[in-house]
């Protein structure tokens, strides 16, 4: 059962993704990421972690995925205007075919590891307790840098996108 | 006589020559001298060497010594030893005794000749030069020395050929000269090598080469054969290294007479002597010389009947009279061939100077259509070219008639019945051309009354009547024994003489009244019509004879053309279009390929990605092949 | 299949490679964020799933970071796309490219 599940999950993560790329609007290809991303949500579920799985549909699908939205429809691209791009399906053939010993190398290097059991834990093991625990036990001052960071790339984003009075 | 007497019949006239040049210099940067300075060296040189030649000469008389003289060991390499030594045997000996009297008699010639000329000192000094590297030649006692020798004719050629250089003419006459003579040259040293391949490990002078001759295998023998003739047909002005005689007329009279009458170019003759060892292995490749000698001879003659320059008459004459030899050597009279040298230095070098001796009367005139009548004005000149005259086409008892019997006496006595009636037509036309420019230039009715005729100096006249009295006296040393001599000449060069098969007298009577009736024969024709000649009507030339067969043009056309045209093909094609092409193409491609390289550098993003990819793609490669 | 760790990895993988060739194929500026951010993903699965077979959360922890930083990343990356746009008025970053090497 549980295999079905990361079936259809893992198919319709890959499927988004490629309908990402080879898509040509960038609308259309931002709705295909939401289901991909959604779909990643999943995994992460069957992963024993409850607490990502809600943090990646509150953040990642709800908020970058939609500010992304945003932009591209507060751009306003006309069909025409949308860069060229004639041979894409070419390109990621050629990337496709370089991409496989990479692949190959990493997947190799992970066979190393002896096999373990990967069922969902009935612990709490990934709850909200643990992982707060857990946070702001050992990772406070990541957690603080982060938000360090969130703070400079506001401000930064808003400086940029002003209009040229003074450099814009 | 001490033997190291020997190298002093070569050092005089080279010292001689040595202090001419530097007296020359000296002449024309501090203080002029006059003539007589340079005569008193240039002169008497030959005749110490004759005096010296004549000691040796007559402490071999009667004997079959060979005196040999090592000055110096000039080359050593591994076990080969060259020397610089001097080989007196009867062949050189006598060839030092004519070269000497005759040249000397030339020297005292060139000094009435060239008196009035700015460049006295150096015509001695080439003159005297000339002279010290022929007695080299032909006393050397091994071949490279000859060669020495041989070279140093050459250049000495070239350098009194081109002596009126201010005439570009002259100087390209010269060049011609010498570059016809490297031709031969080349086939010369390729025969010497070849020849140093198999026999000369120890020795390589002639008496070893000699000794070791029969282990040489036959085909290379007749190769050395066929290349050391080459030099000698270069040398000796046969066919088809000929074309540098007739230019060669461009230098004075006096080298004409010294050089291209009565020396250098029995050079050749001398060398196929020499090597006679090697030559009467190789029959086929002397009836091949014998066949080359007769068709240059009648080849010249032909040109000659034609000509109107008397200096390229005679010319042409050599070249026929040299065939004349080649025949006598290649069929193995060698013996008979120096003879002919012998008799033809004396009246052909008289040729030459009374001829010269006409052009300073004639100030300077070439031409024989505008000379005539004169029998007159020169009587002396008259008489003693009579004389030459008569020798050259074979009357006896002059010594052409003597020389000349032997060698178609061999020929016909060898069977080679077709070389034998060359060498009897060729002797119609000889005396037809000599004695047509002998009437023109003497007889004639001369209608150009206004010439003053320039007075020709007793330096010039006394050397005319020594050698017209040579003339004479040179048949006697081989008169045969079937008109009462003795042979002496043949007796003296024994070592060198073949046998044939013996003729009758009888048989030889006829040929000698078939010789003697063609002299006639040609001195009838030319009597009949040039001998109240009309000097008005000059006759117009042309056609195939005059021009000389155009051999001038054909070779000019194929070797001067042809190599220009293959230097600048090479020039054009290879070293612009190729080699200059790939160096510039070269550096081109560096530039190019910094260039492309350059490009990469884009600031495309997306270009910057996929060479990532590439590049981690290559490194997860390496890694898979690497960790397995 | 869920219960091995390399079907996670290799769904990683699998992203990983499919963001790898939208940043490279497309000319779009928005096609090539969302490949990043894709690519973002993929790594956090790999995180998580090794969190699981490691039973840590260090690396969950590490995977909620990321997430964080993305979100930085996505509002400076779109400002600098609507300034850019501004500019060129392209969204082909082929445009952009000042800093290169002059074709001759």
């Amino acid at each position: 059962m549980i295999d079905i599940v990361f079936a259809f999950l893992s198919l319709t993560a890959i499927g988004g993704g490629l309908g990402m790329i080879v898509l040509a609007q960038p609308i259309y290809s931002a709705f295909s990421l939401i289901v991909s991303m959604v779909a990643i949500a999943g995994i992460f579920a069957l992963l024993s972690s409850p607490f990502l799985f809600a943090v990646q549909i509150i953040i990642y699908a709800g908020a970058i995925i939609t500010l992304l939205l945003f932009v591209i429809m507060f751009l306003n691209i006309k069909n025409e205007n949308l860069p060229q791009e004639p041979n894409k399906f070419n390109i990621i053939i050629v990337g496709a075919i370089l991409l496989v010993p990479f692949n190959i190398l990493i997947i190799k290097a992970f066979n190393t590891l002896p096999h373990k059991s990967m069922k969902i834990l009935s612990t709490d093991f990934g709850s909200v307790q643990v992982f707060g625990m857990e946070l702001f036990r050992s990772w406070l001052i990541p957690f603080e840098l982060i938000s360090m960071l969130l703070l400079s790339a506001l401000v930064g984003a808003v400086v940029y996108a002003r209009k040229e009075k003074s450099n814009g | 006589m001490s033997d190291f007497l020997l190298a002093w019949i070569v050092l005089v006239p080279l010292l001689s020559a040595v202090i001419l040049g530097l007296l020359y210099l000296y002449s024309i940067r501090v203080a002029k001298l006059s003539n007589t300075v340079f005569s008193f060296f240039g002169l008497s040189a030959p005749f110490i060497s004759l005096f010296i030649g004549l000691g040796f000469f007559l402490q071999m008389l009667g004997s079959d010594k060979v005196i040999i003289y090592k000055a110096y060991k000039w080359l050593q390499v591994d076990n080969l030893v060259l020397d610089m030594a001097f080989r007196a045997d009867h062949l050189s000996i006598f060839m030092v005794l004519f070269i000497t009297f005759v040249g000397g008699f030339i020297h005292i010639y060139a000094a009435g000749y060239m008196k009035d000329d700015a460049g006295y000192g150096k015509f001695f000094f080439y003159f005297n030069l000339f002279l010290a590297s022929m007695l080299l030649l032909v006393l050397a006692n091994n071949p490279i020395i000859m060669f020495v020798g041989w070279e140093g004719v050459g250049l000495c050629s070239y350098l009194l050929i081109s002596f009126y250089y201010n005439d570009g003419e002259n100087v390209e006459a010269g060049n011609k000269a010498f570059m016809a003579n490297r031709a031969g040259d080349l086939g010369f040293i390729v025969g010497l090598i070849t020849l140093f391949h198999y026999v000369g490990e120890y020795r390589f002078d002639y008496e070893g080469i000699s000794l070791a001759i029969a282990t040489v295998p036959l085909p290379a023998l007749t190769f050395i054969g066929v290349s050391l003739f080459i030099g000698a047909m270069g040398k000796s002005a046969q066919i088809p290294l000929f074309v540098w005689l007739p230019d060669a007329m461009a230098g004075p009279t006096p080298v004409s007479a010294l050089i291209h009458a009565a020396t250098m170019v029995t050079a050749g003759v001398y060398m196929v002597a020499r090597f006679h060892f090697i030559y009467d292995l190789i029959p086929n490749v002397g009836l091949y010389i014998a066949y080359i000698g007769a068709f240059s001879s009648l080849f010249a003659a032909t040109i000659a009947m034609r000509q109107t320059d008397i200096k390229k008459i005679l010319a042409y004459s050599t070249m026929s009279q040299l065939g004349y030899m080649f025949i006598a050597v290649g069929l193995g009279s060698y013996s008979v061939g120096i003879f002919h040298v012998f008799t033809h230095a004396f009246f052909k070098a008289l040729l030459f100077m009374g001829a010269g001796a006409i052009i300073i009367a004639l100030h300077h005139e070439q031409n024989i259509f505008k000379m005539g009548g004169m029998k007159k004005h020169t009587p002396l000149i008259y008489f003693t070219m009579l004389i030459a005259t008569l020798a050259i086409s074979g009357i006896p008892p002059f010594s052409g008639f003597f020389s000349k019997d032997e060698i178609l006496l061999g020929a016909y006595a060898r069977g080679e019945y077709l070389l034998w009636a060359i060498g009897v037509v060729t002797a119609v036309m000889t005396a037809y051309y000599m004695f047509r420019l002998f009437f023109v230039v003497f007889y004639g009715k001369n209608h150009n009354t206004k010439r003053k005729i320039e007075y020709v100096s007793g330096y010039m006249k006394i050397p005319l009547v020594i050698l017209a009295l040579g003339v004479i006296l040179s048949g006697l040393v081989g008169i045969p024994e079937v008109l009462g001599g003795h042979n002496l000449i043949g007796l003296w060069l024994e070592n060198w003489s073949n046998d044939y098969a013996e003729v009758s007298h009888n048989t030889e009577f006829i040929l000698m009244s078939i010789n003697v009736f063609a002299a006639f024969i040609g001195i009838f024709i030319a009597y009949k019509k040039f001998f109240n000649y009309d000097m008005t009507k000059v006759p117009k030339l042309s056609g195939l004879v005059w021009n000389k067969f155009y051999v001038d043009e054909v070779y000019n056309f194929v070797f001067v053309k042809g190599l220009q045209r293959l230097s600048s093909f090479i020039v054009i094609k290879i070293d612009i279009n190729f080699i200059d092409m790939a160096i510039m193409e070269l550096s081109r491609g560096f530039i190019k390929t910094g260039l492309f390289v350059s490009r990469m550098q884009n600031a495309n993003t997306r270009y910057y990605a996929f060479i990532m990819l590439t590049g981690i793609s290559a490194i997860s490669m390496y890694l898979i092949i690497k960790l397995g | 299949m869920a219960d091995s760790l390399m079907s996670y990895v290799a769904l990683a993988m699998i992203l990983l490679s499919i963001g790898i060739l939208g940043v490279v194929s497309r000319k779009n500026i928005f096609i090539i964020y969302m490949s990043i951010e894709l690519m973002l993903n993929a790594v956090n699965i790999i995180f998580v799933s090794l969190g699981r077979y490691y039973e840590s959360m260090q690396p969950q922890i590490m995977a909620m970071l990321v997430i964080g930083i993305a979100a930085a990343e996505a509002a400076v990356f779109l400002s600098l796309i609507v300034v850019l746009y501004r500019t060129k008025k392209s969204l082909n970053p082929d445009v952009f490219t000042v800093l290169g090497q002059k074709r001759e």
